[in-house]
């Protein structure tokens, strides 16, 4: 049934889309990380109108799909004439995407931190900005972290949506194997394989990094 | 000297202080004593700059009490009921981190500050563990040596045994009385009769956001009867813990 000589043979083209598929992932990653920090700061610290603002952007991203949002953002760039490869504008859809829904994670986790912790950095003096660097957004990133996880695994198994404006990441490198081997089940197999491989590896790696964050914690 | 005159707090339409005065020379202790919800550690922290008071004044050798981050930080220590400590930094850190960033101290003499501090606080072969590691006795000593490290001359303590083991208590009445010998102008608040007992200073009892009766401790020492509400308060509360 499953052919894993024919798998064997077109691994270097699945792994190239894969290398493209995590090369989505990362740059969507730090667009969403960056991004949503900041949106989850403004969101829970900054005035009405901010926090309005904030509310509303992220209730339209996460109320429509990301499939639309990639096509409608992909035919911006055409219309409007930006000069966007397909890739970037993938990475720059899937990025905002997401930043929506780590600026709601990052929110969760900033009204998380104990008032104490702010209050105690106003008596003695620390400014704001500060505060919520230094003392606020660890206490929240060590909270939000295993959401923080399960987002960038997401954001792995989304980038296979970036085939659809014709970027050669994996899921649209296998269909390229599938149209010279007519072996769909196999291929897909392999497809399938390989995101659990990652998206298993990035889940590991969220655990052991959440361990050593929290090495300070009551003993 | 600290004079807070008519001081009065509204929260949510509620007047959580009324009309409150009071006065700590440098070198005493002022006792906030009363029930939950009198309005004691709303004056500890109007005083502290986590409140801001809709009327009245406080002036420390005549001149108001900045508003200011940084003016209050240098004015005002505040020790928290429950120490409020960063958790995710080191002892060390939790002196240093504020000395350097609220008071614009340079690394090495941030830390050669807080090494003294450490030191005196009997805190310094724990420098590098964190709050989470230190008993509830050694984080109140860290509490205070972090709020003594910018050396303002105020220092407020909310219930500075509410957190702590009882035996604890006299240990508690120690630091606080040390702090006054030092010249600091110690306010303290708190409802554990025990130390209130233990303590040298002038009390001051509040009722609904206000001063019901005052006294230096010593006076109440020899006439317990003649202030009745602070004698009252003091008995049932004894009465309750017993």
């Amino acid at each position: 049934m499953i052919d894993f000589s024919l798998i064997l043979q077109a691994l270097p083209t699945l792994l190239r889309g894969l290398i493209v598929s995590l090369e989505i992932a990362f740059g969507a990653l730090c667009i969403g990380m960056i991004g949503g920090t900041i949106l989850g700061i403004g969101q829970s610290l900054g005035s009405p109108l901010v926090r309005a603002i904030i509310g509303i952007y992220a209730a339209i991203i996460r109320g429509t799909p990301m499939l639309i949002q990639i096509v409608f953002l992909y035919y911006l760039v055409s219309v409007t004439g930006i000069g966007l490869s397909p890739f970037a504008t993938a990475v720059i859809a899937i990025g905002l995407n997401s930043s929506a829904y780590v600026s709601q994670i990052m929110r969760a986790g900033i009204l998380a931190v104990p008032r104490g912790q702010r209050e105690a950095a106003k008596t003695l003096g620390i400014s704001s900005r500060d505060t919520i660097l230094y003392i606020m957004l660890p206490h929240a990133v060590r909270v939000v972290l295993p959401a923080l996880g399960n987002e960038s695994v997401t954001l792995v198994k989304d980038s296979s949506l970036a085939s659809l404006i014709g970027v050669m990441e994996l899921y649209k490198e296998g269909q390229v194997v599938i149209s010279l081997t007519y072996d769909a089940l196999s291929t897909y197999c392999a497809i399938a394989a390989l995101y659990l491989l990652v998206t298993t590896t990035l889940s590991f790696a969220v655990y052991r990094l959440e361990i050593f964050l929290n090495r300070h914690a009551h003993h | 000297m600290l004079i807070i005159n008519d001081l009065s707090k509204f929260i949510r339409g509620k007047k959580i202080l009324n009309s409150v005065s009071l006065s700590v020379e440098a070198g005493s202790i002022a006792l906030l004593m009363g029930r939950s919800g009198v309005g004691k550690s709303t004056l500890l922290r109007v005083l502290a700059g986590l409140e801001t008071a809709d009327s009245g004044t406080a002036l420390l050798d005549g001149a108001p009490i900045s508003l200011d981050g940084k003016s209050r930080s240098d004015a005002v220590g505040m020790v928290f009921q429950h120490f409020n400590l960063f958790d995710l930094m080191t002892v060390l850190e939790n002196i240093t981190f504020p000395l350097i960033k609220g008071s614009g101290y340079s690394q090495a003499a941030a830390e050669k500050r807080a090494h003294t501090l450490l030191t005196q606080f009997e805190l310094e072969e724990f420098a590098q563990r964190y709050p989470g590691q230190l008993s509830g006795g050694q984080k109140q000593r860290l509490a205070i040596a972090r709020a003594l490290a910018q050396q303002p001359r105020i220092i407020c303590m909310d219930e500075p045994t509410s957190a702590l083991d009882p035996l604890l208590a006299h240990a508690v009445a120690s630091q606080i009385q040390q702090l006054a010998h030092e010249g600091y102008h110690v306010v303290v608040a708190s409802h554990d009769t025990k130390l209130i007992e233990a303590l040298t200073g002038k009390l001051y009892l509040m009722e609904d956001g206000a001063i019901a009766e005052s006294c230096d401790s010593e006076e109440f020492r020899l006439n317990r009867s003649r202030f009745w509400k602070i004698s009252e308060f003091l008995r049932k509360d004894h009465t309750t813990a017993a």
